[in-house]
């Protein structure tokens, strides 16, 4: 019969078993396949008359018990020593039953244990992911809670551009539907003008905002970690190569005069010159800045003896950066200069929408189907 | 149409132009490794450098920001004259630079290195060099100079 109650064991040899009734948990797990309940709870009760131990287990569950334990009673000893010898192998069984049901126990823990840690991981991972699509323009606020994912002390100078470049988007986004609007609507090349300055003043203002946040930490800047992910694999000393640009834009502007087109690869030419002595001067500050840090005794645990020089070279990538975003200033500038309205209007246009393609792939990319890790 | 001259070929020096060559001893100013000295007639020395050259880049020693305008101008056919400033006389030729008659208003106070000379006058620093570029006006400036042919 079966019957719910506890009963109560003498042993001086009780195995293993843990006492596992605070963890309802996989408690639960433990169905009715009968001789498992027995590690639920036990109770030992000394016997003071019995000389050979007697091990009955408790259970809370009993299923299919019922052979074994049944009547949940503190009889008199004799009682016991009436049974004693009649179960002694069932007795053996049931031992054996409650560990293997408590080995059972134990790997059913740690698998869950295992479980929860993935899905920790996984929960981080996520978030980094969160993070990051936040930063492809999504922009919602909070910049405080964002950097869970990020090494390093929270840096103002940089949360503020952050914040700020998020704006920048929005507004460059409105700009950019601005111009699409009047080239279809065909208005007046001075209303035009005024759109085209708008958005040439645009890209000065994110000049400007880099320029600021440069000086609070360059290395953010130069790691393009505030642009999505596509745009990041062409980065170049901070930002965008202005010669991959006009190769880009070239073909969308025509048809030119010939003296546009003679302006324009004079434009190309110059630029690569000129980006192509940026690069050779990071290439040295970067060869000088390895000098330095080598400088001394390598492989001996000792404090690099030019601190301050490196410093300073690293200081000089501030000016590397302002040199470039002025590089890509004068750039569009020339660019204004060289084209008329319409043609400028539409090159902003072609830029502007060049760039929005590169952080939706961004996106697209991040969002993928993968396989699981 | 200018044309393209790769930047690691370059016209050879000539009497008024040279690369980073030592200096007559008499007033040795500092080159690539060089001791420095300073000369009593010092003063004169740097303004006659920028008389003396064509084109002429002052730069502090070790900085990759005259790196860059040395190459910039190398890539253009242009050899240009570098002088590589010592910690110790960065005053002292900032303010004899200071003082040059630039041909233009020498209002910009604090002239910051690396700086150049075009023609005996003051040109300005790497952000003026990179705007003509990209404008077109530099290398027509430089013709004039003779400071490039071509």
């Amino acid at each position: 019969m079966n019957s719910p109650s506890t009963q109560f064991v003498s042993s001086g040899r009780m195995g293993m078993y843990d006492p596992i009734h605070q963890i309802g948990m996989w408690g639960e797990n433990f169905k009715s396949n009968g001789i498992s309940n027995a590690s639920t709870s036990m109770f030992i009760a000394g016997n003071p008359n019995s000389s050979q131990p007697i091990l009955i287990a408790a259970d809370t569950k009993l299923d299919n018990q019922s052979e074994d334990t049944s009547h949940g009673t503190l009889g008199p000893s004799s009682k016991y020593d009436q049974e004693a010898s009649k179960p002694i192998d069932k007795v053996k069984r049931r031992l054996a039953q409650n560990r293997e049901a408590a080995r059972k126990s134990r790997l059913r823990k740690k698998a869950y244990v295992q479980q929860l840690e993935s899905s920790r991981l996984k929960l981080f991972q996520l978030e980094q992911e969160l993070e990051r699509a936040r930063h492809q323009g999504l922009y919602i606020g909070g910049v405080e809670t964002s950097h869970m994912g990020f090494a390093g002390p929270i840096n103002s100078g940089i949360a503020t551009f952050e914040m700020e470049y998020g704006h920048w988007l929005e507004e460059q986004n409105k700009n950019i539907c601005d111009l699409r609007t009047a080239l279809n609507a065909h208005i007046s090349d001075f209303e035009l003008r005024i759109l085209v300055d708008t958005g040439i003043n645009h890209y000065s203002e994110l000049f400007r905002m880099k320029a600021t946040a440069a000086k609070a930490d360059v290395f953010y800047l130069m790691s393009g970690m505030w642009k999505s992910s596509a745009e990041r694999f062409f980065l170049w000393i901070g930002g965008f190569r202005p010669s991959e640009l006009l190769k880009v834009l070239k073909p969308q502007l025509e048809p030119l005069t010939d003296q546009q087109l003679l302006d324009v690869c004079n434009l190309k030419q110059s630029c690569q010159q000129a980006e192509d002595a940026l690069s050779q001067g990071m290439e040295k500050l970067q060869q000088t800045l390895a000098e330095t840090v080598a400088a001394g005794r390598l492989g001996e645990a000792s404090h690099m003896p030019q601190m301050d020089t490196a410093m300073e070279k690293l200081e000089g990538l501030v000016r590397f950066v302002q040199q470039a975003d002025h590089l890509r200033q004068i750039t569009l500038q020339q660019m204004s200069i060289i084209l008329t309205t319409r043609q400028a209007a539409r090159g902003l246009l072609a830029l502007g929408e060049y760039f929005q393609r590169l952080r939706a792939l961004s996106t697209l990319w991040v969002t993928r189907p993968r396989e699981p890790a | 149409m200018q044309e393209a001259i790769p930047f690691r070929t370059y016209i050879p020096a000539t009497a008024t132009s040279g690369g980073n060559r030592k200096f007559p001893p008499i007033g040795s100013a500092t080159t690539i490794g060089g001791n420095v000295l300073v000369p009593a007639n010092r003063e004169n020395y740097v303004q006659k450098l920028v008389l003396e050259n064509s084109v002429i880049v002052f730069g502090k020693r070790g900085c990759c920001m005259c790196h860059v305008v040395k190459r910039l101008l190398l890539g253009l056919g242009v050899n240009p004259t570098v002088f590589e400033v010592d910690e110790k006389e960065e005053a002292a030729v900032i303010n004899e630079l200071s003082n040059i008659n630039g041909g233009k208003d020498v209002g910009e106070v604090g002239v910051q290195f690396p700086v150049v000379f075009v023609g005996g006058k003051l040109f300005g620093g790497l952000e003026r060099v990179m705007a003509t570029h990209i404008s077109g006006e530099l290398v027509p400036i430089l013709k004039d100079a003779g400071a490039l042919w071509l």
